[in-house]
């Protein structure tokens, strides 16, 4: 090969290197853009995990946002409220080892009906709690709310301390047996966050101010039951119903 | 001597070498494959939203069982089976290596195991999952064409093409 061909050759290899590297450029900035805004928006984005802010002009409209999910029969004369952080200890316990016993000593009978309310502790650090919150609310989409809220609880330590807990909330509701697309798509929305949000505030109005709290309804009255063992809850019942004094 | 060593003396004899077409292709390709399944391992860590869908049931193939091999990821795979072609086939058009046997050799095999992993993950979902998630086909698409592009390798490795 002459001089003069290995010049031209040189030159005609620079310039299909230089039109590949533009060609790879490209490829390489529309490849990053896409994956980066994907995890971006997933990460930052969509999920909504903080409370939002509400508009509501009275009360009313605070109390009809706010919805409780309600365990037993909807017309039942007692009603045990628990005000509960899918983050806070107390509550997993309380969710583990006491809920099950009112379930079937109290509420499956008849008679007495359990109601949840979200109350995320976002100001202690709970950083996790707002969206484990509306997660379950996703899972009630499917009718599963239960076995997602005990899911939850159990598996507390695992995603608690998590920095992104979205994909363990997505495996628990694959553990269940829920539709994992419709859950991923209610997870990473801003669905349900103006309930949960409105049940901290109604919560905020009530005087709740830690979790798990624990109220009872029945006869006309309201009362905080100061121990949220079984037994307290049974007692605080009793006497609320006889029309004795109440205990608590 | 040995492969490189003949390697190296076949290219000084023969001179400048023009960059391999074939590699460029591959090199492209597997870029777009990084990035396919990049987005795929991101969404198995949690690190996207909800995966974005035109076709077929990528959620459903993505929470099977099949979507992981022992505690790895299958796309963790294809990222990595992806940076090692796009690795080899740049090398592969850098002056010194541009006529590597060595590499054409890696190359092949590399795109035609791709290609062999990729069938049977098209197999589960045409017959076990019975769901389909477009980056799948789209990666198997990206490795098909990348082992078609391997293809002039086999020229390269017997010493009769450049």
């Amino acid at each position: 090969m002459s001089r003069g061909e290995e010049r031209r050759q040189a030159r005609e290899s620079g310039s299909d290197m230089k039109k590949f590297y533009f060609l790879f450029g490209a490829v390489a900035v529309v490849g990053v853009g896409v994956v980066g805004f994907n995890v971006g928006s997933g990460m930052f984005g969509s999920a909504v995990s903080e409370p939002i802010e509400l508009d509501l002009a009275s009360d009313e409209e605070l109390v009809a946002l706010a919805q409780g999910v309600t365990r037993g029969d909807p017309d039942a004369a007692v009603t045990i409220v628990e005000f509960g952080d899918y983050q806070c200890p107390g509550c997993a316990s309380f969710a583990l080892q006491v809920k099950p016993q009112i379930e079937s000593m109290l509420v499956e009978p008849g008679g007495v009906k359990f109601v949840y309310y979200d109350f995320p502790l976002i100001s202690i650090g709970h950083t996790n709690a707002f969206l484990a919150a509306r997660a379950s609310r996703c899972a009630a989409d499917q009718d599963r709310y239960w076995e997602y809220h005990e899911s939850l609880f159990r598996n507390q330590a695992r995603w608690s301390g998590a920095s992104t807990p979205a994909g363990a909330f997505e495996n628990y509701a694959a553990d269940i047996g829920l539709d994992g697309s419709d859950f991923k798509a209610c997870l990473n929305s801003d669905k349900y966050a103006d309930v949960v949000t409105a049940n901290m505030r109604l919560g905020q109005r009530m005087g709740v101010t830690g979790t798990p709290t624990v109220l009872i309804n029945a006869n006309g009255q309201l009362r905080r039951v100061n121990n949220y063992d079984y037994q307290s809850i049974t007692s605080a019942i009793e006497t609320m119903t006889s029309g004795g004094p109440a205990s608590n | 001597m040995t492969d490189t060593a003949r390697d190296m003396a076949a290219e000084a004899a023969a001179g400048p070498v023009a960059p391999p077409t074939n590699r460029m292709v591959i090199t492209l390709l597997a870029l777009i494959g990084f990035f396919v399944a990049s987005y795929l391992w991101a969404h198995n860590a949690g690190l996207t939203g909800p995966i974005v869908c035109g076709v077929g049931d990528c959620a459903t193939v993505q929470s099977s069982e099949y979507a992981t091999i022992g505690f790895v990821p299958v796309s963790a795979i294809g990222v990595l089976g992806y940076l090692v072609l796009l690795g080899l086939s740049f090398a592969g058009l850098q002056p010194a290596h541009r006529g590597s046997r060595a590499i054409g050799a890696l190359l092949l095999a590399g795109s035609a195991g791709g290609v062999a992993f990729s069938a049977y993950l098209t197999y589960l979902e045409a017959f076990v999952i019975h769901a389909w998630c477009q980056y799948c086909v789209i990666s198997a698409i990206l490795i098909t064409l990348i082992f078609f592009a391997s293809l002039p390798e086999v020229a390269r490795i017997r010493g009769s093409g450049t």
